[in-house]
């Protein structure tokens, strides 16, 4: 009992230290509360090309007006980014920012719920806006994050969230716009850590996919009887896979092999499900029905290694160049937490290996707001959409031009500084050892 | 010959053979009647192959009381000698398996404890490691086994050499007959040689957790070998040296030798390499991979003992199968059963056997796909004979047919290698039918008249018994065949002369031609008729040699991307590039760089041309020197922690570079040349670290940078202290930083005293020696005293402020400089210490939040380092990151304004200086070795894309020629796919698991028990960094 008590104090007290440093130290920007004018920078609309020497000017969170020259409202800031250049804000998919902090320390990781099928969890329930990781991301041109649970089978509800808020609700964007499943696996592999035999996975394979099938008949089932006005007991799954079925959500399928790409195709299209493909690193197999169907694609691997050993080194780099050859409608997501800082740069890469530059920055802008539904506000510099806008001295995709001088969410002026930007600055006033 | 026959025959062969047990009385009381039934035998007339590539035709062999007595052509038969009429029969002597476990009882599995066991039990002066047995005699344990031995006598085989083969050192194997006998009248050779693996096998003790501390384990234990003959006996500093029984059994090793059973072609080149050092002369049991690397294989000058279990085809014939496919494993499908042809063209020597077959019936059928595929005859039968002989100490006795050899044969029925089957298998002159030699042989034609109409019978006995008959315009096949001996019966639907029905038949061969049927008509009258008997006409030319085809290619390593060669060194001349130089002299525009004999022999402008040098146009091309990743853990076989005890520095990378891996090529193609292959991160004081340059389609010594001085990793922090290893790990020392610091202390001081009492030794006179133990050689202090003679260098894993100021404290408390943190993530907190103490950094560009120790990294680390006078580097510690650490260096730019040239020195000349080969390579500089990338663009950026990858004046790496590799993979993969398909069911044949498993991608973490795992038993597997 002693033992037990100690063991329990440790961690009561390792949580505490924990929670203590996840509170991260910078202010949310206060509401817009004046016109600004960006003046004379090299505006990347995303929708109408690139537009140099151009002003932008925005109020009450929206971008009021685009074009050279333009007249200064009496009240408003003039900011003048000569040669820099302006964007909107980046949109991460399929992330755990907010819900993971310390990826080694249990008591900070909130994005695996227990069960293989649980849609009913969301993730901008368990959303900590004051993770210390969020204003890191920030720096580098991230303004809004797809969050995302990530256990089981069917994993839960994604929410899209602004990377600037007091709390959840205040940064909540998108609540439960889509249910993500980690699709069956279908493949089989021969190596150490599996023991299985190859007719051993496949049966697994075939058994777990029948399990997923019967979710969806369940799911289904509720529905009907629900929508037939009938009088049953609420099962808080399957009223969250009702969004599914009248289309209010989408469905997101996490897989990568070119077998589980069409099963996942086959089964949502029997459902007539709003289907998005995440991770797709087979996408480029199948790119033809892809650009025909008009699926989704939020493309998982702009760095990927290889998947198997015969891959060309280049792969997944050049998979993006290849899949806008072949006309899909792609986005680049880079998953993880404090990583997703990389997304900018991932599109960077993938213009190295053939992608058109402007299709990049799509693919981490307007892209993820189409998927996500939210493009009549967001992912392009437009006037009437929502004033959410990075300025950068250089190129956001390419770490030798990224350097950020303002964040704008929502006209909002968000802070620039993080724990790495104030780690830095102290550090730098450590003094030497001789003094 | 069918298997079922066979082996029923064979559950028949006891009762017919002589009771002949010549020295049954020797030792052993009779009670009751005496055996005393003559074994005096003569087989006359048969063809004798007395030893590979010796046969005589109509020889007579005579045998008596197990011995051979002669071999002759056209021999005499003693009076009163039982003769066999050896007419049509080929007589080859009784094979022998070199490699089984037969007879002696195997070890079971214990139940695996959940606690970690760091020391084992102790008895009877046994080692200190369980997986080491090598005073175990095995014949102490060998009993006669009939029901087992049932498997090698159906192929022929009469005698073996067995142990018990569990663990790294297993004891002595012994060599015995198969004869069903007491083990005393059946042990040819007692003690026969040392065995052993690189697998621990059932030993449950947590040392060693991987291949190279396998390694370790076999060199320690030789090492202690040799110590031990020396010192037993005489006074250590602390005591009488103990007796222990382990070392004392391999006191005469270097003639024993040692058997030793090896996972692939490169764990070969490995032990042989360990064996070598001590003399100790090795046979390994081969994988079948060796013709993948014959050349490296053939220069051991070892003899194999090489299995005939060919793997089944990889499944392709769902549309998508192919994706889980890879093209080495399709490759080797087509080459494996060529290895032994192979290695018999290559003039290695070696024995076949039936280890590792899942089903022994396959023996032959694969022994003559290996015909096809190369080997020859005489290659096999020696391989089958003589060679195993010698292998197993008993080719005085068996392998040939001599006077005076044991009477070991095999009497086949026809030429064995070609079509010929076993008829019988005598073992120490006791016949064993697998046919009974009065067997007739029905297949073929018998004809004749019947009630006015012509009759054929044909009849056919492979796979099974089946026929038909033909009566005038009837025809009917044969139902309900049933063969005895000398009688065939069968039964059939015919109308004969009015009597329409089943008929019942019964057939006898009478003499070479003739034959009787006896037909019992559906009323039950009997008629007798005399047939005309044709046999059928059998293929002499069945196992004929061809020239084995091949739609693969065979490539080094021979996995897709492999090379055909090393390519070759070439001079060139890169012309109008912009060159980065990473030396003072800073980027240089529109200049020149000439290579010459694999070194940079100028850079400038306009430099003439040469002959005999390439022009290479770098106009609008960046060059940089070839990126160096100063912590890597690509190509590392079976284990990247020897993650078992604190203290691991005996363990050496080197042992265990994996040739194989695609990552090498994958990371030629990111601009990488030079790595520095670490130890992980699981111990405070790991293992010994290898420098290599990515040199693809090398072996893995040829990979090596020899220039490179020693290193060693050290680890400090969350992960030595096993705080993300589960609940089960707790108990090693240390759980806390402070441990840490005392276990490294501890081993540096142990090393202290080692190294005094080895100097006190030296000076001791002659006499006094003659009392005095030797200081034990100990591998693991040898490397710390190494690391105190600042001869080896070491590169910690660590993160915290406080560990990287206490990992400086210790050293300078023991006289060395620490040379390179390596992670480092708050280096930025204790800069000018480490510049102060003369300590390099090595970081990630940005990584954070992983772990709590890393919580405060933050990717200002290499600026704040760098401008506080560390010499900084950035590493990968990761297959993917060491593709691409040309814009993980710029994040330094990104995110602290670092100078493009001082990012990109981060990567070239930075950890060359970290790993202190900065003479050779890092830096664009005259007589450097010409390590170099040609890039299309800024090579910071993230629209740069590596185009050329050279390494000493050899281009690994060039982008357009990938792109026709990327296409030759895919033919080749289909190409081989068909023939898969082609051969159909035949390509299903095989054995289901032969194949190399895939390596998984290793981390500083990758923390488990590969032998534990290899046996599906029970892992502790934890990823991160």
């Amino acid at each position: 009992m002693k033992l037990l008590n100690k063991a329990l104090t440790a961690a009561l007290l390792s949580a505490c230290a924990v929670t203590q440093s996840v509170a991260h130290d910078e202010v949310p920007g206060k509401k817009q509360a004046q016109p600004i004018v960006l003046q004379n920078g090299t505006l990347h609309t995303v929708t109408k090309g690139v537009l140099s020497q151009t002003d932008l000017l925005f109020a009450d969170g929206k971008i009021v007006a685009i074009g050279q020259d333009l007249a200064v409202p009496a009240d408003a800031q003039a900011i003048d980014i000569s040669g820099q250049h302006v964007y909107p804000g980046v949109i991460a998919m399929d992330t755990t920012l907010g819900l993971n902090e310390i990826e080694a320390v249990r008591a900070t990781r909130d994005a695996d719920e227990v069960g293989d099928v649980t849609p009913e969890v969301a993730g901008h329930i368990a959303f900590n806006a004051d993770s210390e990781v969020i204003p890191t991301v920030r720096y580098n041109g991230v303004a809004y994050a797809q969050v995302v649970p990530e256990g089981g089978m069917v994993s839960g509800q994604s929410s899209l969230m602004q990377l600037d808020g007091w709390n959840w609700q205040d940064a909540l964007v998108t609540a439960e716009e889509g249910v993500h499943i980690n699709w069956p696996r279908t493949y089989v592999v021969d190596t150490w850590w599996e023991r299985r035999s190859a007719e051993e996975q496949r049966k697994a394979n075939a058994e777990a996919l029948q399990k997923l099938k019967q979710v969806f008949a369940d799911a289904k089932a509720y529905y009907d009887a629900k929508r037939a006005g009938r009088d049953i007991p609420e099962d808080q799954r399957w009223e969250a896979m009702m969004g599914l079925f009248d289309d209010s959500k989408r469905l997101y399928v996490h897989a990568q092999d070119k077998r589980q790409l069409e099963q996942a195709i086959e089964v949502s299209q029997s459902y007539g499900f709003d289907l998005v493909l995440v991770g797709a690193y087979d996408a480029w197999r199948i790119a033809d029905k892809l650009a025909e169907l008009q699926i989704p694609v939020v493309f998982g691997s702009p760095f990927g290694l290889p998947m198997r050993e015969d891959d060309g080194y280049d792969q997944a780099f050049s998979t993006p160049a290849r899949l806008a050859e072949a006309g899909v409608n792609f986005a680049i997501a880079y998953p993880g937490y404090w990583d997703v800082r990389n997304l900018p740069f991932a599109a960077g890469n993938a213009v190295a290996y053939g992608l058109d530059a402007q299709q990049a920055l799509k693919a981490i802008t307007l892209k993820p707001a189409e998927f996500m539904g939210v493009a009549d506000k967001l992912g392009s510099l437009e006037e009437g959409k929502q004033a959410s806008i990075v300025v950068s001295k250089g190129d956001l995709l390419d770490p030798m031009g990224q350097s950020l001088t303002h964040m704008f969410i929502n006209g909002r002026a968000v802070s620039l500084e993080s724990r790495h930007t104030e780690l830095y600055n102290k550090y730098q006033q450590k003094p030497a050892r001789s003094e | 010959m069918n298997a079922k026959h066979q082996l029923s025959a064979l559950a028949l062969a006891v009762t017919s053979v002589f009771a002949t047990s010549v020295n049954a009385d020797q030792t052993t009381r009779v009670n009751g009647m005496r055996d005393n039934t003559p074994s005096l035998v003569a087989i006359q007339n048969a063809t004798i192959t007395t030893e590979p590539g010796q046969s005589i035709v109509n020889a007579t062999l005579v045998i008596n009381n197990g011995k051979i007595v002669s071999v002759a052509k056209n021999g005499k038969v003693p009076a009163g000698a039982k003769v066999i009429d050896g007419t049509g029969y080929h007589i080859y002597p009784g094979f022998i398996d070199a490699y089984t476990d037969y007879g002696v009882e195997q070890a079971a599995q214990p139940d695996w404890s959940e606690t970690p066991i760091y020391n084992n039990h102790r008895e009877g002066g046994n080692a200190a490691n369980d997986a080491i047995h090598a005073q175990q005699h095995w014949y102490t344990a060998f009993e006669n086994t009939p029901d087992a031995a049932k498997k090698w006598i159906a192929s022929g085989f009469t005698s073996v050499q067995t142990a018990r083969l569990d663990g790294i050192l297993q004891g002595y194997g012994t060599a015995v007959s198969l004869a069903d006998k007491i083990a005393n009248e059946t042990i040819y050779q007692p003690t026969t040689r040392q065995f052993g693996s690189f697998d621990k096998g059932t030993s449950q003790q947590q040392y060693p957790t991987s291949l190279m501390g396998s390694i370790a384990l076999v060199r320690q234990t030789l090492s202690d070998a040799q110590w031990y003959e020396n010192a037993y006996g005489k006074e250590a500093y602390n005591g009488s040296v103990e007796f222990n029984a382990a070392l004392d059994a391999l006191k005469n090793i270097e003639q024993t030798g040692i058997v030793f059973k090896v996972e692939d072609e490169k764990s070969l080149l490995r032990a042989d390499k360990v064996f070598d050092q001590f003399d100790v002369p090795a046979i390994y049991l081969a994988s079948g991979y060796e013709y993948a690397r014959l050349e490296q294989v053939k220069a051991t000058d070892a003899e194999l003992i090489v299995p005939v279990n060919f793997p089944a085809a990889p499944d392709v014939s769902g549309v998508d199968a192919y994706l889980d496919v890879d093209l080495a494993k399709l490759r080797h499908w087509e080459r494996a059963p060529a290895n032994p042809g192979m290695l018999a063209n290559a003039g290695v020597d070696f024995a076949l056997t039936l280890y590792g077959l899942d089903k022994a019936d396959q023996f032959w059928p694969n022994v003559k796909k290996a015909m096809e595929n190369g080997l020859t005859e005489r290659q096999a039968l020696a391989a089958l004979t003589t060679i195993p002989a010698k292998i197993a100490g008993i080719e005085d006795k068996a392998g040939k047919l001599q006077q005076g050899y044991m009477a070991d044969f095999v009497m086949a029925k026809g030429d064995l290698f070609k079509d010929g089957v076993i008829q019988s298998v005598w073992t120490q002159g006791q016949e064993i039918d697998l046919i009974p030699r009065e067997q007739v042989d029905f297949a073929g034609e018998y004809t004749t008249d019947w009630s006015g109409n012509s009759l054929t019978l044909s009849v056919t006995a492979q796979p099974s018994f089946s026929g038909d008959v033909t009566l005038g315009d009837q025809s009917s096949k044969l139902r309900h065949l049933d063969s005895g001996i000398d009688q065939l019966s069968f039964v059939a639907d015919l109308d004969v002369a009015g009597e329409s029905g089943t008929w019942r038949f019964k057939l006898m061969q009478t003499a070479q031609n003739a034959a009787e049927l006896v037909a019992v008509a559906p009323s039950g009258s009997e008629q007798r008729l005399a047939l005309n008997y044709q046999a059928t006409n059998k293929d002499e030319q069945a196992a004929e040699q061809a020239e084995p085809t091949f739609v693969s290619e065979l490539t080094f390593p021979n996995v897709a991307y492999g090379q055909k060669g090393l390519p070759a060194r070439e001079d060139v001349l890169i012309k109008n590039a912009t060159v980065w130089t990473a030396t003072d002299q800073g980027i240089l525009e529109n200049t020149d760089v000439l290579v010459r004999d694999g070194n940079f022999a100028a850079i400038g402008k306009n430099l003439s041309t040469p002959s005999g040098v390439r022009e290479i146009d770098g106009t609008g091309m960046h060059l940089t020197p070839g990126i160096i990743d100063e912590h890597s853990h690509i190509a590392i076989d079976q284990g990247v922690n020897e993650g078992s005890e604190a203290v691991t520095s005996e363990v050496r990378i080197g042992d265990v570079i994996n040739s194989d891996d695609i990552h090498i090529y994958r990371s030629l193609a990111g601009g990488t040349t030079m790595a520095q292959l670490l130890h992980g991160s699981a111990n405070p004081i790991g293992g010994q670290a290898q420098v290599i340059k990515l040199r693809w389609g090398a072996t893995g010594d040829v990979m090596k940078f020899d220039a490179a001085p020693a290193s060693i990793k050290f680890a400090l922090g969350e992960n030595v202290k096993q705080s993300n290893w589960g609940d089960d790990m707790t108990i090693r020392y240390p759980q806390t930083r402070m441990g840490v610091e005392t276990i490294i202390r501890d081993g540096f001081q142990a090393a202290l005293e080692y190294q005094e009492r080895k100097r006190e030794y030296d000076r001791l006179s002659a006499a006094e020696k003659r009392k005095a133990a030797p200081p034990r050689p100990d591998y693991r202090l040898d490397a710390l005293i190494e690391i105190m003679n600042s001869e080896r260098f070491v590169h910690a894993h660590s993160y915290v402020a406080s560990e990287i100021l206490m990992l400086m404290q210790v050293a300078e408390d023991f006289g060395f400089t620490l040379d390179t943190f390596t992670h480092i993530l708050e280096g930025y907190k204790v800069a000018d210490e480490m510049a102060a103490h003369g300590a390099s950094g090595s970081t990630f560009a940005d990584w954070w939040a992983y772990k709590f120790e890393v919580y405060d990294a933050i990717p200002q680390n290499a600026c704040l380092m760098h401008d506080r006078g560390v010499l900084t580097s950035i590493n990968s510690d990761s297959e993917d990151l060491q593709r691409r650490l040309n814009t993980e260096a710029a994040k330094s730019v990104r995110y602290c304004g670092m100078e493009p040239h001082e990012a990109l020195k981060m990567i070239t000349i930075n950890p060359a200086k970290q790993l202190k080969v900065d003479q050779y390579v890092g830096s664009i500089e005259k007589g450097k070795d010409a390590d170099f990338v040609l890039w299309n663009h800024y090579p910071l950026s993230s629209y740069a894309q590596a185009q050329q990858t050279w390494i000493n004046g050899r281009k690994f790496f060039d982008r357009e020629l990938d792109k026709q590799r990327q296409a030759q993979v895919k033919q080749e993969k289909q190409a081989l796919i068909q023939k898969v398909l082609a051969a159909g069911d035949a390509a299903k044949q095989g054995e289901q698991d032969a194949y190399k498993k895939e390596q998984p991608e290793w981390h500083c973490e990758t923390q488990h028990d590969f032998w534990l795992d290899h046996f599906a038993a029970k892992s502790h597997s934890h990823g991160g960094h």
